[in-house]
């Protein structure tokens, strides 16, 4: 097998950096300040799949509130009238555009799914047949979001999405 | 809104004397904005506690942070478009003609931040030049951190979303992980220095053309006058000068003239008068 | 000025819209290429101007692209990827199938505006 690029927390912080600059802060006054874990992240949970030559998925979990405060920003809303569907959409935008950037690092030939959109998930760890690649987790605004990569395990154990 | 008026005049009289930039009233904010990471990378609680400790024992590293986060600025590639236009469509012909002895171009951007400026213009020359011509580039900045940034010609891919046309990207940039990076050819051209232009400026041999854009907005008019003069030394007899939309020398240098150039303008020195014709009516 | 925005999240025609009106654009708006070739046959003037997205279902943005260049009807629209493929080889795959420019995702408004403002649809030098 040859040896292949993956991705790492420093790769992952760079694309979220560019996230906050173009939606979600683009005053550069309200940075992501990074921690080291977001335990109460588990509200909602956006991911998107990468298939080809590299398999795994890229999450997207944070609480209910720093979700409602992403949409509005996204938006350009107060956070009181975001919906659900604002959040779904938000969400998924935002697993969209960090997954697509990661693949962009991935060796040539990945594909990148639809989004997919959980709440509530019942347990943070979705995919048994998935080891977490890295983890960027932060305080936004006291509200927790965090940016996981997890890649496959070989072979068999490919899990659904 | 956390920043004290103490703190303020103490970040705003350190970057005056560092940079000759001055931060009026109303730049709280920004001040503040600036320096949340700064203050993070040091481990300090908030910018106030940041301020405090850099107050009380004066560190060089920190102040020159300080004035690095708060004198530069986000740039745009072809900034403005209008001054590139002019320099493609008017001002290299105009020095092809001149220069058929020698065939080199030399441009400075003074003030080039992170460097889109003076790659700008490396790919403007690169794409104007017939073949047989060299040029070189010297990209300059007070900051020191803007100027290993300048240097190492990598670009994240919302800078290189900037006012880049695809084209260029492609042709000039090659893509590492999650960043652009300049192409050897064209990153050869370029040469970066640090340098304060308030300063008493380097020898350096005469430039063609000096980009000194957005730069003289921040300094009061002595300073204006004086960055003008040393500039203008080395500044070749038919060189071009290109100030920032808002900047003129009028009323600060006579030394030199405005010209149209394509649909903006530039500066030019005006020539010696010659020994003899000079008539005073 | 006409413009229709082509992507499949609601979210991000949102903000492409919210960017447009205030540039003066009349927006039309179409979650996949095959949507927005329907759209577009029944409008009885073109849009100046399609921002696409590629990743969407049905119909993807390179192949609306593809499409777009060989009807005679569409030929004078300005067509700009926004997408987050941003391999330097996914670039010039798009550029060769007939978009005009590229911008790619996570972008600024101000770095939409300048884009606009390269392909003359926007005075160089307009901000929001």
């Amino acid at each position: 097998m040859s040896v292949q690029y993956v991705p790492t927390v420093a790769d992952l912080n760079e694309i979220v950096e560019q996230v906050w600059a173009s939606y979600l802060d683009p005053e550069g006054v309200n940075p992501l300040i990074p921690v080291e874990s977001a335990a109460d992240a588990s509200d909602i949970h956006a991911s998107v799949s990468i298939t080809g030559s590299w398999h795994g998925h890229v999450v997207v979990a944070c609480s209910n509130a720093a979700g409602k405060l992403a949409a509005a920003a996204f938006l350009a809303m107060e956070p009181e009238e975001v919906t659900e569907a604002d959040l779904i959409d938000v969400l998924g935008e935002l697993a969209n555009i960090v997954g697509g950037n990661v693949k962009s690092m991935l060796p040539a030939g990945c594909f990148v799914s639809l989004p997919h959109v959980v709440s509530a998930p019942a347990q943070a760890n979705h995919w048994p047949a998935a080891v977490q690649v890295c983890e960027l987790a932060g305080l936004w605004s006291g509200e927790s979001i965090a940016f996981s990569m997890w890649q496959s395990r070989e072979l068999t154990g490919e899990a659904a999405a | 809104m956390t920043l004290s008026a103490a703190d303020f005049a103490f970040v705003s009289a350190l970057v005056r004397r560092e940079s000759s930039i001055v931060l009026g009233p109303g730049k709280e904010y920004l001040v503040e904005a600036r320096l949340i990471p700064v203050a993070r990378q040091t481990g300090a609680a908030s910018v106030a506690e940041f301020l405090a400790a850099i107050q009380r024992h004066p560190d060089p590293v920190g102040q020159s942070r300080i004035v690095d986060a708060l004198t530069t600025n986000e740039t745009s590639w072809f900034r403005d478009q209008d001054p590139f236009t002019a320099l493609t469509t008017q001002v290299l012909p105009e020095l092809i003609a001149n220069r058929a002895a020698n065939r080199h171009i030399r441009v400075w951007s003074a003030a080039c931040s992170s460097g889109q400026e003076p790659y700008s213009l490396a790919i403007a020359l690169r794409e104007t030049l017939p073949a047989g011509w060299t040029y070189e580039i010297l990209g300059t900045d007070i900051s020191g951190e803007m100027i290993e940034r300048a240097e190492r010609g990598e670009f994240s891919q919302v800078e290189v979303n900037r006012g880049l046309p695809v084209q260029k990207l492609v042709h000039n940039f090659e893509r590492v992980g999650a960043h652009w990076r300049v192409m050897p050819a064209l990153r050869r051209t370029v040469t970066f220095q640090r340098m304060n232009l308030t300063a008493p400026l380097p020898a350096l041999p005469p430039f063609d053309v000096i980009f000194l854009r957005n730069v003289l907005i921040y300094f009061d008019v002595e300073t204006k006058r004086s960055v003008l003069r040393s500039m203008g030394r080395l500044l070749r007899p038919d060189g071009w000068l290109f100030l920032g939309a808002a900047e003129t020398t009028i009323g600060v240098d006579d030394n030199y003239e405005r010209v149209v150039a394509g649909r903006t303008s530039a500066y030019r020195l005006r020539a010696a008068v010659p020994v003899g014709t000079a008539g005073k009516g | 000025m006409h413009a229709i925005v082509i992507d499949d999240s609601r979210a991000m025609r949102l903000i492409l819209r919210r960017i447009l009106g205030q540039l003066g654009f009349d927006v039309v708006e179409a979650e996949d290429g095959q949507a927005a070739l329907n759209v577009l046959e029944g409008m009885e003037q073109k849009p100046d101007l399609a921002l696409v997205d590629w990743n969407m279902p049905n119909m993807n943005g390179l192949e609306f692209v593809t499409a777009a260049r060989d009807n005679p009807q569409l030929r004078e629209m300005t067509l700009v990827m926004v997408t987050t493929e941003s391999e330097q080889s996914q670039i010039v795959r798009a550029l060769a199938a007939g978009a005009h420019e590229y911008v790619i995702k996570p972008f600024t408004s101000g770095a939409m505006v300048e884009k606009l403002a390269l392909l003359g649809l926007v005075p160089s030098g307009a901000s929001l």
